[in-house]
């Protein structure tokens, strides 16, 4: 039997291949290999101004006594956030997931409408939801005012970080229920029929077939929840800009370290300081994926 | 497998290796472009002009009249003109400088004190330094500027930027008709300031506008705080050293009295202020949500096309010191200071641009629309400017154009007086606030 190369033969195949991996190497591994090169560095934002080699200067500045009260509590935002998002978004993923594969009329139009807001920028989500929890004319200033309530909601300290995480899982929700439904059409039909001679309920179902037989979609849904949560700043930014500290986060840290400056952000540091937060950064990230990816592994395995 | 019609393998691997270096290399090029122009010395600008400035309608408005009047003057020119959004402006600066894109941009390189060390240093001192940007000291064109502004603008005995305004911001602008309604007349004095907002408080009328969702508007009453606390440049200028030698807490005193009307000024704002932005602030002032509202002279275009014809409003320094000899000043900031990177391809045209913007008739009418105040003498103003002349007699530098920020320090003593944490913006008392401010501070020292 013959094998099959794409785009026909062997030559073709490696040209290709080098091409796309020539993209690789600039895109991405130059600029990581320069992210770590640079957090030894004191380089500034501007061109043309000195570079000095400042060894780990930037790392213990990070953990100096002036910064890690600040930015021990980035971190804590950031990981209530990331596990929130994930927890949140894969259980409402997974039911919204479990209605939509059901005999449901307008069960096409459901699913574009779940779907829409990935296809919406961030942005355009951020105006949107910016608008809703306006709190002197919005939709939520006026459902808050039904329960005799009023709200800073962005502004409020206490809530902020929480109207943050329902607006990423509402943001996220789409591509999760599609990589559920997609497991979940690849689950045997046989299954849920001998599950129903045996007597069993839609909630057996649901815990005995559905759920152990998703295991795989489970661990796509949940590490790309992780990751992307950990380092997600996007929506924090612009529903409560950079400064907020109830919703600051390690990598919005980064952001406006390396990027900000000037009286409405403060002082800026210099980049080279942004660059070792991000590794810092990277280095969470990486401990917890290969942590989550080898418990959630090990489950699948079991079924 | 056949293999009867491969051609040989050598000729396959050059191939390949061929395709990889093309592409590594066209990917590196195709980052930076450019057409200058002309870059001859003398003679009429001609080619690209590619200016960047930080966008705010008034102002873009102002320089998009400047360069039509400019273009239409020399059309061999064509000026690519970018207003970048504030948020991204240092990032764009940056690549653009960085790729040798821009022939005009802003750049405010300040002088570090004496008993400032080194590493405190902003990025655009550090420019200048290194020469990053053209000197345009022996400019004719700069002697048209008011020597009060150049001094400020001035960089170790050198003039890196052209100054296109002064904007002042430790006012209010106020409803002339709620105060007449209730029979108030601007005060002078704090105790002034507190008995009219308790009673406009008392008839149902939230006495000042903040925009505390961007962070930065509410510390506008911070910088009031200082003006009146620290009147004059000498004042606050010993202030800052008395930070920087820590002779001076920000727990002391005076410098926690700054906190304390801040404190003061939250409780005079709108409902859930914490949660509106600075955008919704001229419309809500407008429909006389508030009185008063904390914001800068650059707003006033704004401000004026939000109101129309609804009521009158003027503007006043918030008298946050006890006597009115201490409030009879506006603190403000040189505006937007533009600068020609060395790196320009086009200096010809950007220097024939910057000459062109400083003629006082091209200066008249940028400043018209861009509601500056004027850094050139005897140049016709607005009605609203005319209104403020009291105030604004002597420049008086506000609080952070004075102090110099310490990159070492904690975040709480960035201003480093703590308003951000101040409830309801933070959950601390001033006091706490405070004392947190004075942790970070000298954590950096």
């Amino acid at each position: 039997m013959s094998e099959f190369y794409p785009f026909g033969g062997r030559a073709g195949l490696r040209s290709t291949f080098s091409l796309g991996m020539s993209f690789v190497l600039v895109f991405a591994i130059v600029p990581a290999v320069a992210v770590v090169v640079i957090s030894f560095t004191d380089i500034r934002g501007l061109p043309y101004i000195p570079i000095n080699w400042v060894g780990i200067e930037n790392y213990l500045t990070f953990f100096s006594g002036a910064k890690l009260g600040y930015n021990l509590h980035a971190l804590q935002n950031t990981l209530v956030f990331a596990f929130s998002v994930t927890i949140f978004q894969n259980l409402i993923a997974l039911l919204i997931a479990v209605v939509l594969s059901t005999k449901l009329r307008g069960r096409t139009f459901y699913r574009a409408v779940v779907f829409m807001p990935t296809v919406l920028g961030v942005t355009v989500i951020g105006l949107i939801w910016s608008l809703i929890f306006n709190p002197s004319a919005g939709p939520g200033a006026s459902i808050w005012s039904w329960f005799g309530a009023n709200s800073a909601f962005f502004g409020d300290q206490h809530i902020a970080l929480a109207l943050v995480i329902f607006v990423q899982v509402w943001a996220g929700l789409g591509l999760a229920v599609v990589i559920f439904l997609a497991g979940i059409q690849a689950i045997p039909e046989e299954l849920y029929e001998c599950a129903s001679i045996d007597g069993a309920g839609a909630s057996k179902k649901l815990r005995h077939i559905t759920v152990p037989l998703l295991a795989p979609s489970f661990t796509a849904n949940v590490l790309l929840c992780i990751v992307g949560s950990l380092q997600s700043y996007q929506l924090a930014y612009v529903l409560t800009g950079p400064n907020n500290p109830a919703t600051q986060l390690l990598s919005l840290a980064v952001f406006t370290q390396a990027f900000g400056g000037g009286t409405s952000s403060g002082s800026s540091q210099s980049q080279g300081y942004a660059a070792a937060i991000s590794m810092v950064q990277f280095v969470i990230v990486g401990i917890i994926s290969i942590a989550v990816l080898v418990y959630l592994r090990r489950q699948e395995s079991k079924t | 497998m056949t293999t009867s019609s491969l051609p040989s393998r050598r000729v396959h691997r050059r191939a390949v290796a061929a395709v990889s270096v093309l592409a590594t290399a066209a990917l590196l090029a195709a980052c930076s472009s450019g057409s200058g122009g002309s870059a001859t010395s003398s003679g009429a600008p001609t080619g690209t002009l590619k200016f960047i400035v930080s966008s705010s309608d008034a102002s873009d408005a102002g320089f998009r009249a400047v360069n039509a009047a400019f273009m239409k003057k020399y059309p061999a020119v064509k000026i690519q003109f970018d207003a970048v959004p504030n948020a991204n402006f240092a990032a764009t600066n940056s690549s653009r400088l960085t790729a040798g894109n821009v022939d005009i941009t802003l750049a405010g390189p300040k002088a570090l004190p004496s008993y400032v060390p080194a590493t405190a240093e902003g990025d655009d001192a550090r420019a200048a330094q290194a020469g990053v940007y053209v000197d345009l000291t022996s400019q004719p064109m700069m002697k048209r500027f008011s020597p009060s502004v150049l001094a400020v603008t001035d960089f170790k005995g050198k003039q890196y930027t052209v100054p296109t305004g002064v904007s002042y911001y430790s006012g209010v602008y106020y409803n002339k008709d709620l105060f007449a309604k209730y029979g108030l007349s601007v005060p002078t004095t704090w105790d002034q300031f507190v008995t009219l907002s308790n009673k406009l408080r008392s008839n149902g009328v939230a006495p000042l506008g903040i925009g505390g969702k961007d962070g930065w508007p509410a510390g506008l009453t911070m910088v009031s705080a200082v003006q009146g606390l620290y009147p004059s440049a000498q004042d606050k200028q010993s202030l800052d050293q008395g930070l920087w030698q820590k002779k001076v807490n920000l727990t002391d005193a005076l410098p926690a009295k700054v906190l304390d009307r801040v404190s003061t000024m939250y409780g005079f704002a709108q409902k859930n202020f914490t949660g509106v932005a600075y955008t919704a602030i001229p419309a809500g002032f407008a429909n006389g949500e508030f009185a008063m509202t904390a914001d800068g002279t650059w707003n006033e275009p704004t401000i004026a096309s939000a109101v129309g014809s609804k009521f009158k409003f003027g503007y006043f320094p918030i008298p946050t010191g006890d006597s009115a000899a201490a409030n009879a000043t506006l603190g403000g900031k040189v505006e937007l200071t533009l600068a020609v990177p060395s790196s320009a391809k086009n200096k010809n045209a950007a220097l024939a641009y910057l000459d062109f913007f400083s003629q006082p008739a091209n200066y008249t009418k940028f400043v018209t629309l861009a509601g500056f105040a004027s850094s050139e003498p005897n140049i016709a103003t607005s009605d609203f400017l005319k209104s403020i002349q009291s105030y604004t007699k002597t420049f008086s530098p506000a609080w952070d154009t004075v102090f110099v920020s310490n990159p070492k320090a904690g975040n709480a003593a960035t201003f480093p007086f703590n308003y951000v944490e101040v409830a309801p913006l933070g959950s601390m008392t001033v006091q706490q606030a405070a004392a947190h401010a004075q942790k970070d501070w000298l954590a950096g020292l």
